[in-house]
């Protein structure tokens, strides 16, 4: 690993750690409201996932903050989003769960378990009929994986021979329910093994992912065809700000606690010499003033007026191509 | 046993299938599953499997031809081989089925009882209406002049009675005039028949007359027959010796005569069909008949085997019938040759139209002091050419003068 | 032209000018289709673009959702209306809303196509109308065709548009042969006034247009009442101008439609007419419409299920008696 990738890794796992963290907070100010999922404990597999497969289509669950960081998208306009702001991403229409820029191939957070596992298959479609050869990134969670929908689309993405690659992950709940309870196969790759490639992989080390996801990409795009991985994680906080995640032991969640996926990779890091407790340093700066600004942008940004209420349901034109 | 093979359902959308190949012929052995004919429908051709085991009798639907599902387009008759099978007479082919236009449900037996509610209910546009008109709904209601609930209708209704007398209204309808328009123009007054006539003449409107069925297909007739090629012979005839009276007119006499003549020449009584002429035995003249404001065209059939009682009797029969607008298809088709006269009218001489479908028109005008009467033959030239013509109408001349003969017919009346 | 050959005619010529277009399905491809609609266009545009899929309806709408997302134009054929409550999910909560969520940022040229209503006797899986539970959902247009001439020009401007459309068939229409021609400036937006008439507005779509048009046929040979037929090209959103414009004429609405009567399309129609026409009005609306259950395999009982001719014809008639005309 190269110092430069470990000081990426860092940055971007640190910055999602602290922007959700003060996310944590605006809700409990009332300045976020409705449902705010974070991913805090799970930054390895989103800073893993996004920077290993570089360029390409990204679709999303509803836990989204991390990865539209981790693809570039400025913190002040997703902070402006959750606080529903007319400066947000999405125009404060969307919320913590609808994060889009497809100017940045990034298709967003979806609110229904699995729904956007079809939307991905369409979209690798739509690009190898195009003749591009860019795979797309589909992240989903575990409760996914039960959803007749997966199996629709695990099945289409091998039928139709398309660049998808399905990355589980998987924190062992779907909100309350342990993995056990909802999936017959524990392993959840196994689910996909007969259709595709599949392995499993530490979601708790981001280098793990981040090699995984490489190696999965360089596959997809020289033969066209999908690709499974799971990767093991842990969330920290509940399912949501509403759900305080007591069905948890606090001897399985401090057992998770010391895998914290910040800490691992600063061990290692140190461990290697890719990083200096000054750049560290540097980094912690440079993010608190970045999660200090946002918050400053969608406190200062307006409200969306009245009018947006009806804006953006059609685009009201017709497409000129065909005549 | 016989067995009808229908026409199969093959989709629950299809409703009609076309025989693309019968795959036997009549005559022919069929096992049961064997396929006999290949159908079309929807787009797609399915292959009809036999459900028995038989003989083809009949094939009732050709090739390429399309019947409604459910209808037979073959009949077997069941059971094992049959050495020499019977095949019936070559059956005509179904002709394409029309498809049946659907018919409207019979008139309900208890009409639907309009609403009735205590004074003080009116629909929202009747309310709006009576507002407009400055009509207190309320009171006349309960006057019993408005039913409850009141409808706009009722309230057109009770404005037309309150300022129309009733035979100013039928002048309304005749010459569509708007009642608005009138109210304006004459507000707050009762309408009659002579200030409607006034109003009308003045501001020059014309009167609104249907134009018939009978005149319409009158109208289309007429139109057909004069691109018919056709030519006249004009010719003045001596009809002094036809004792003609008031029971049996003179236009009688002439059906009799014209019929009778009509049996030495077969294209007098022919139609023309595309490449053949269909030659009928008995003569059929045809009437022109003025009943009312229309003209019916009648047909008095085998003139030649009936009395100058009969056909004038006929005649009768036939026009009482026009005037009660009861003449039946039988009535007014299988003419060949159709006579006019206006000779009663005071008119000499006139020229008319071939019915169409028919071969001949003979133009009867007035009978002079003298006897002398013209009459003008218009021939279709595709049936009848001026040689044929010249001798029709000589014949004719003659007839007219053999005293044997016009005896003979008095008699025989 | 038959109705389903002018819904080919459109895929054609679409498929032909717009390489962007493709077409996926149950059955589309290689089969031609379960209606014949899609027959013909395997062969021309191959297996790439005429794509068929496994019984999935879900992940056709959701795969038809990511390819427009990428800047395809699929069509997608769902084979019956009633399949489509497996794909809901994409329809309501997926198709709808990426638009508004993403604040305009996504579009989705995207057409899903389907046949719905009573055809012979498929009982009650096979012969919902369902038109309703679309059009009361924001973010999607719905377009339905009753003829081979809205067929083709309602489905074209379908493809045209860069926003989804759900469009609706009727299974009877296929096999039906309508006069056709091409019209300049379609517009599914505009509904349209198939037969002119006074006294009384009667508002249809799909295949009742059909039967209420016979029925007005006889009530005005008959009984003198003259009707004004409008057909809707589009029911989401519906041309309440035009139904405004022929109410304050006739001073009379009546709504026929196949689905059960309770909260169907009919109901939008006669509330928003009460709502904006009330002092206008000389009789209550009257909707004709389906009974209040499933749909029977026994044919008796199916045709009085739904709305016919003759039953039309006796309601309005009756109606009309009523209250005064």
């Amino acid at each position: 690993m190269s110092q430069t990738l470990t000081e990426k890794f860092y940055y971007l796992m640190k910055l999602g750690r602290e922007f959700e963290i003060r996310c944590k907070e605006e809700y409990l100010k009332g300045n976020i409201s409705g449902f705010l999922h974070l991913a805090i404990g799970e930054e390895a597999v989103h800073v893993g996932a996004v920077v290993g497969f570089g360029k390409g289509d990204l679709f999303c669950p509803y836990r989204e903050h991390v990865l539209a960081l981790a693809r570039g998208i400025d913190p002040k306009l997703i902070m402006a989003e959750l606080f529903g702001k007319a400066t947000g991403v999405s125009k404060g229409k969307g919320g913590s769960m609808h994060l889009y820029e497809p100017k940045m191939d990034f298709y967003g957070g979806n609110a229904i378990v699995a729904a956007h596992l079809p939307h991905a298959v369409g979209a690798a479609y739509a690009r190898k009929l195009m003749g591009e050869k860019a795979g797309v990134l589909c992240i989903f969670g575990d409760g996914a994986t039960n959803n007749g929908t997966f199996f629709e689309a695990i099945n289409m993405a091998s039928l139709w021979e398309v660049p998808v690659l399905f990355l589980c992950e998987n924190n062992y709940y779907a909100i309350g329910t342990h993995v056990s309870r909802s999936s017959a196969l524990k392993d959840l790759y196994l689910k996909a093994r007969d259709y595709m490639p599949a392995e499993v992989v530490d979601g708790m080390d981001v280098f793990a992912v981040y090699e995984a996801v490489v190696r999965a990409k360089q596959y997809i795009e020289e033969y066209g065809k999908p690709y499974f991985i799971e990767a093991h994680t842990y969330r920290f906080e509940g399912h949501s700000m509403a759900d305080k995640g007591d069905y948890r032991s606090p001897r399985e969640l401090e057992m998770f606690r010391k895998k914290d996926p910040i800490d691992l990779l600063l061990k290692e890091a140190y461990k290697e010499g890719w990083l200096t407790e000054e750049q560290v340093r540097l980094i912690d700066q440079k993010v608190e003033a970045l999660v200090e600004e946002a918050v400053e942008f969608a406190l200062s940004s307006p409200e969306p007026s009245e009018e947006e209420l009806y804006t953006d349901l059609s685009c009201g034109v017709c497409s000129d191509v065909i005549p | 046993m016989d067995y009808e093979v229908l026409m199969p359902q093959f989709s629950d959308t299809m409703e009609r299938g076309k025989i693309v190949r019968w795959l036997k012929k009549e005559g022919d052995y069929v096992e049961k599953g064997e396929v006999i004919a290949e159908i079309e429908a929807e787009k797609a051709v399915m292959e009809l499997q036999s459900f028995k085991r038989g003989t083809i009798k009949r094939i009732l639907v050709s090739e390429g031809q399309e019947v409604e599902v459910g209808k037979p387009i073959a009949i077997m008759e069941l059971g094992e081989r049959i050495e020499k099978p019977k095949v019936e007479e070559k059956p005509k082919l179904e002709e394409k089925p029309k498809v049946e236009e659907k018919k409207p449900p019979p008139p309900h037996k208890e009409t639907e009882k309009r609403i009735e509610l205590p004074p003080g209910f009116a629909s929202p546009y009747a309310r709006l209406l009576a507002k407009e008109k400055g009509i207190d709904l309320k009171e006349l209601q309960e006057e019993g002049r408005l039913t409850s609930p009141t409808h706009a209708k009722d309230i057109e209704e009770f404005e037309k009675e309150r300022y129309f007398t009733p035979k100013a209204l039928e002048l309304l309808r005749e010459y569509e005039l708007s009642l608005e328009d009138l109210l304006k123009e004459f507000p707050n007054k009762k309408i009659d028949e002579d200030l409607l006539l006034a109003y009308v003449e003045q501001k020059g409107i014309p009167r609104r007359v249907p134009v018939s069925s009978v005149q319409k297909s009158l109208i289309s007739n007429l139109s057909k027959s004069f691109v018919v090629p056709h030519y006249h012979i004009y010719e003045v005839f001596d009809l002094s010796l036809i004792p003609w009276d008031k029971e049996i007119t003179l236009t009688h006499w002439l059906i009799k005569i014209v019929g009778d003549a009509m049996q030495f020449f077969e294209r007098l009584r022919a139609v023309y069909r595309e490449d053949h002429y269909l030659i009928y035995p008995n003569s059929n003249v045809g009437l022109a008949m003025a009943v009312g404001d229309e003209l019916y065209n009648p047909v008095i059939k085998e003139v030649n085997r009936k009395s100058l009682r009969e056909i004038a009797q006929e005649v009768r029969e036939l026009r009482k019938r026009a005037e009660e607008g009861r003449l039946s298809l039988e009535d007014i088709k299988g003419a060949t040759l159709t006579i006019s006269n206006l000779g009663m009218f005071g008119i000499r001489a006139f020229d008319a139209v071939i019915p169409y479908g028919q071969v001949c028109i003979i133009a009867v005008g007035m009978q002079e002091g003298d006897g002398k009467t013209h009459m003008t033959f218009t021939f279709d030239h595709r049936v009848i050419n001026g040689f044929h013509g010249a001798l029709f109408v000589k014949h004719l001349k003659e007839r007219v003068l053999d005293k044997n003969y016009i005896k003979m017919l008095k008699k025989g009346a | 032209m038959l109705y389903r050959d002018a819904l080919n005619l459109a895929l054609d010529y679409a498929m032909e000018h717009d390489p962007r277009v493709v077409v996926l399905g149950e059955d589309v491809g290689f089969y031609g289709g379960n209606y014949r609609v899609t027959d013909g266009l395997y062969v021309k545009y191959g297996a790439k673009r005429v794509i068929d899929t496994p019984i999935a309806e879900n992940s056709i709408v959701g795969t038809a959702i990511g390819m427009a997302l990428m800047g395809l134009r699929p069509v997608a054929e769902i084979m019956t209306v009633n399949f489509a409550m497996l794909a809901m999910d994409q329809f309501v909560n997926q198709m709808a809303k990426l638009r508004y969520m993403s604040g305009g940022k996504l579009f989705l040229p995207l057409v899903v196509r389907m046949p719905q209503g009573v055809a012979k006797q498929l009982a009650s899986q096979h012969s919902q109308s369902l038109e309703h539970f679309f059009a009361s959902v924001p973010g999607l247009y719905v377009f339905c065709a009753s003829d081979s001439i809205s067929a083709y020009h309602g489905l074209l401007h379908a493809i045209r548009m860069d926003d989804p459309v759900v469009f609706l068939e009727h299974t009877l229409l296929y096999g039906m042969d309508f006069p056709f021609e091409y019209v300049k400036n379609f517009d599914p937006f505009k509904a349209r006034i198939l037969k002119e008439g006074k006294d009384i507005t009667v508002v249809s779509y799909l295949k009742m247009v059909h039967d209420a048009l016979k029925a007005c046929e006889w009530l005005e040979e008959r009984d003198g009442i003259s009707c004004e037929v409008i057909d809707l090209t589009s029911l989401r959103p519906i041309d309440f101008e035009t139904i405004y414009e022929s109410v304050r004429k006739t001073h009379r609405l009546v709504v026929v439609y196949e689905a059960p009567k309770t909260l169907g399309l009919g109901a939008e129609v006669s509330a928003r007419i009460s709502e904006e026409l009330f002092y206008y009005l000389d009789a209550p609306p009257l909707r004709i419409a389906g009974e209040e259950v499933p749909i029977p395999y026994n044919r008796k009982l199916e045709l009085r299920a739904i709305p016919t001719p003759e039953k039309i014809y006796e309601r309005i008639l009756s109606w009309s008696k009523s209250h005064g005309l």
